[in-house]
């Protein structure tokens, strides 16, 4: 693997084949010198060899000599001294020849030296030999002497010679051995010249034709990319451009034409023709931001409308930003996309935006008119009442005060429903914001406030174990407010009221409209009292506005209070239950998110 | 120290008739050694104010919701003044919006009162405020915690 | 710079009539609550600069033998409201009048013949008064509180800061604080 990752890497392939070649080179010049030393030491070889055959020529000449001087002492016959004997010419060629081949060599020349000595004294004892046989009558006894002498200094000399030989033989056995062994070493260094550069040829070869099958695939793999380019462009309603600020030319995408209405192959595609289509009205400002932007290098992002051919606007957001080619031009490229669709729907939502603002304005103004506007003439309507009832009260007919003493009541009752109208559009609008909410501590305060209410009753108010959840506070105040009201009002004559509000842990997983709660997500609160009750089939009716069960006139309500709390409960994403029994008081059950 | 022989000054600024009316037949009703002075805006309550020769005055009641010069700006003018330090000051107001009601204590007004429907509730308050208010300063009560709201 | 202080008034005042009379060289001793003995011997013209320097401190000397009642009375409920650290338990009538050696009765209908107000009210209106001192002074809790001034509950206590004040004793800490805040803010 690691080899793999160094093979791919260029800088280390190019050292390594660097390496390669300044090696084959070393092995190739060390393979010529040594094919060099091979033919030196195949002409020493043949020297050699050369050297010991004209040592045994020279020699065979001497032995021919003493053969042909033997035959002439025996035979008198003057053929066999005829012109060559005693002449030395032959020798003295072989001589020459010997010096010649021998002359690299010291030790062979002073052989050669003492060998010419030894023949020069060779030859005056044939000289001698000669003479001796020339003279009639010759002294046998002397001419055998010597020969004696002469066949004695034969051997001397041959064995001279042969020593030379011996050496030269000698020097030829190591000068072969030598050859042989630089002929192998050779063999091997040219196998693996051969090897190595094979080698490097092949690793080159595979390394090329891999680099150019990245390439091929590099090239690929631009070609597909510009092609999903081009579609993405087309699917994402997006086009570029690009201009190059050194040869200050437009280029354009195809998709730019398409946004624009034009065929991207139709002669109108051309980047003089794109500003033309630019709407007037942004013409300069879009233009003026262009060029800004090209003298501080600084993105731009405008949004501008395009007037297309078929006379529809087009609503494009342009975005440029500057880069550097690989020329090293200054290049801008923008992509312009079509926000025509989220633009114009967003004018829409600004719209409806606006128009939901209006409406809760007027939500708001509506409840401040209830509030102070309403309550301001019905309160003066109060007022009149009360005094023409406590000054005009003698001159009143019966009937008349009867009529006034309904319209006193009728101005409480609107009073009221007024007071609680207010409450309920506050659930609806008003502000929503969660806040981590003590709700000990805000029933505490809940408690204070109605402590004049509950102490009217002689009743009590305990709460315990309650939770710490993120709430809206003022609802959760006015809910409890509503609640604790509620089982005051619904008590039962002349038992004094007991409310506990208690939280309590979900043990198992409770199903409440088809939701199932969970103590993991959800705190329950429980509401109970020892009031009057009703019975449970009413259960869903409490809640709905306006809705009353009593009709009893010392339960005067408005209907709202508990359509208030189940409000202010949906706004907590929570859920409100309740159980109840004619006579044995009512359970209110609260579901609020812990989250 | 005030006795009850003493005439107590009461202020009233209110822009509606019918209630100064009302105000003023409530106070004739309860039958006190009293004087009142009504204003119909705020305006015309602080030039009256202003006038360093005037006798302090003991209550004033003060409407919140007056054109040109509310009830709030003539409370927090009235408060910025020490000379006007020994005035109770008591909101009549019909919002009974607890952030009105904190506000004005918070601004230095003294009493809240929330307009009342019936005329004998009315003569009630006035009567309670006038007490309440004769208790803060014949008992030596501490007036920066005087609070009283109905 | 605002500082909070917390002061006993009783005790300013009978520095300032000590020092006050001393200046005078009045000779005096100071009996109960509200009542002095004075040296006979002195001089109508000094009994006026006396009486005159103390009307600065807010100090009146009460002729009327019934204002004087009234003061004493008043006096009396201020000091079982502040000065004992627990209200008494024996009913409020049986103390004042062994306190001022008069019938319950007497006193009850002298002081709301002059007071425009019955003497359980104004016990009632000091001890807010006292709960409003102690809330300000933010060292107890509202049950200590209720427990201090003799309530049987929190909520007894809030019905009855309630009832005279038209506020939570809650609405009441956050309007101080708010004031507080506001007042350091200008400054």
């Amino acid at each position: 693997m690691k080899f793999l990752r160094l093979y791919k890497n260029d800088q280390v392939f190019r050292i390594a084949l660097g390496i390669a070649i300044v090696v084959i080179g070393y092995i190739a010049s060390v393979f010529y010198s040594k094919m060099q030393q091979l033919d030196a030491s195949v002409e020493r070889i043949a020297t050699s060899s050369q050297t010991q055959l004209e040592l045994e020529k020279l020699l065979s000449i001497i032995t021919h000599y003493e053969t042909y001087l033997r035959s002439y002492i025996i035979t008198k016959d003057e053929a066999y001294l005829k012109n060559r004997f005693l002449d030395r010419g032959e020798i003295e060629l072989n001589f020459v020849e010997l010096k010649r081949l021998t002359a690299n060599s010291p030790s062979m020349t002073r052989s050669l030296d003492s060998l010419k000595v030894m023949l020069d004294k060779r030859f005056d004892l044939f000289r001698e030999t000669l003479t001796l046989a020339r003279v009639r009558n010759a002294d046998k006894q002397m001419l055998n002497d010597k020969l004696l002498e002469s066949t004695a200094y034969t051997i001397q000399m041959r064995d001279h010679v042969y020593r030379a030989i011996d050496r030269e033989a000698k020097k030829l056995k190591k000068l072969n051995d030598e050859h042989q062994f630089g002929l192998n070493d050779s063999m091997v260094s040219a196998f693996l010249l051969v090897i190595l550069s094979l080698l490097v040829l092949l690793l080159s070869f595979n390394r090329v034709s891999s680099d150019i099958y990245q390439l091929q695939k590099a090239n690929d793999e631009l070609k597909f990319l510009n092609q999903a380019f081009n579609n993405a462009e087309k699917v994402a309603n997006f086009g570029h451009w690009k201009l190059n600020l050194t040869t200050n030319a437009y280029t354009f995408s195809e998709n730019f034409y398409r946004l624009l209405g034009i065929d991207p192959d139709s002669p109108e595609a051309t980047p003089e023709n794109i500003a033309t289509f630019i709407h007037p009205e942004d013409f300069e400002s879009a233009a003026k931001a262009h060029e800004e932007s090209l003298k501080t290098f600084a993105s731009t992002s405008v949004v501008l409308r395009y007037v297309l051919p078929d006379g529809k606007t087009k609503y494009i957001n342009s975005v440029g930003s500057f880069m550097q080619n690989s020329k090293g031009d200054q290049i801008k490229v923008g992509v312009n996309y079509d926000i025509t669709e989220p633009y114009l729907k967003n004018i829409e939502l600004e719209h409806n935006n606006r128009h939901l603002k209006a409406v809760n304005e007027e939500l708001e103004s509506f409840n401040n008119i209830v509030s102070h506007d309403l309550q301001e003439p019905l309160r003066k309507i109060q007022m009149f009442i009360s005094r023409i009832q406590e000054k005009e009260d003698g001159v009143l007919s019966e009937q008349g005060k009867d009529y006034f003493g309904k319209i006193y009541a009728s101005a409480n009752r609107m009073q009221t429903l007024m007071i609680d109208l207010v409450n309920y559009t506050r659930t609806i609008k008003g502000d929503k914001t969660f806040v981590k909410t003590n709700f000990s501590s805000l029933l505490e305060q809940v408690a204070q406030e109605l402590s004049i209410n509950v102490e009217e009753k002689q009743g009590s108010l305990t709460f315990e174990n309650l939770p710490t959840i993120k709430a809206i506070p003022f609802q959760i105040e006015q809910l409890f407010i509503n609640l604790i009201t509620n089982s005051l009002k619904y008590s039962k004559e002349n038992v004094p009221p007991k409310i506990r509000i208690a939280g309590v842990k979900i043990t198992e997983p409770e199903t409440i409209q088809d939701k199932v709660v969970t103590d993991r997500q959800f705190c329950k609160i429980v509401v109970s009292d020892n009031g009057i009750g009703f019975r449970q089939e009413y259960a869903e009716k409490i809640f709905v506005l306006f809705h009353r069960l009593e009709t009893d006139v010392k339960y005067a309500g408005t209907g709202l209070g508990l359509a208030i709390c189940k409000k202010i409960i949906e706004n907590h994403n929570g859920y409100i239950t309740v159980k109840s029994k004619p006579g044995k008081g009512t359970d209110f059950s609260i579901y609020l998110p812990k989250t | 120290m005030i006795t009850h022989k003493d005439p107590i000054h009461i202020l009233l600024a209110d822009d509606d008739e019918d209630d100064r009316n009302f105000f003023s037949e409530a106070l004739a009703e309860l039958k006190m050694t009293n004087k009142v002075t009504l204003f119909k805006d705020g305006k015309e309550l602080m030039d009256y104010l202003d006038n360093p020769d005037i006798k302090m005055p003991h209550i004033l009641f003060l409407d919140l919701n007056m054109p040109g010069k509310t009830g709030f700006d003539c409370l927090k003018e009235i408060r910025a003044n020490s000379r006007f330090k020994e005035l109770s000051i008591a909101i009549y107001s019909t919002s009974s919006a607890e952030k009105d009601i904190e506000e004005t204590f918070v601004g230095g007004a003294n009493i809240y009162i929330k307009k009342p429907n019936d005329f004998s509730k009315l003569k009630k308050v006035i009567k309670d405020v006038v007490n309440i208010n004769w208790q803060f300063h014949s008992s030596g009560l501490n007036k920066e915690t005087f609070f009283f709201s109905i | 710079m605002k500082l909070y202080i917390k002061y006993d008034g009783i005790m300013a005042c009978r520095v300032i009539l000590q020092e006050q009379l001393e200046k005078h060289q009045v000779k005096y001793q100071l009996l109960d609550l509200g009542e002095i003995e004075i040296d006979e011997g002195v001089t109508e013209e000094r009994f006026a600069e006396v009486q005159e320097s103390l009307n600065r401190y807010g100090i009146y000397i009460l002729n009327n033998q019934k204002s004087q009642l009234i003061q004493r009375i008043k006096d009396a409920i201020v000091e079982m409201v502040y000065e004992r650290d627990k209200l008494p338990s024996t009913t409020i009538s049986h103390y004042l009048s062994e306190k001022l050696n008069f019938s319950y009765g007497y006193i009850a209908n002298i002081f709301s013949e002059y007071t425009f107000t019955s003497i359980e009210n104004f016990i009632i209106i000091q001890k807010i008064e006292r709960a409003k001192k102690l809330i300000v002074e933010e060292e107890l809790t509202l049950t200590e509180i209720s427990y201090k001034l003799n309530y049987s509950s929190v909520a007894h206590l809030s019905s009855q800061f309630k009832k005279v004040t038209g506020l939570t004793p809650s609405m009441f800490k956050r309007i101080i604080d708010k004031r507080r805040l506001l007042v350091n803010q200008v400054e």
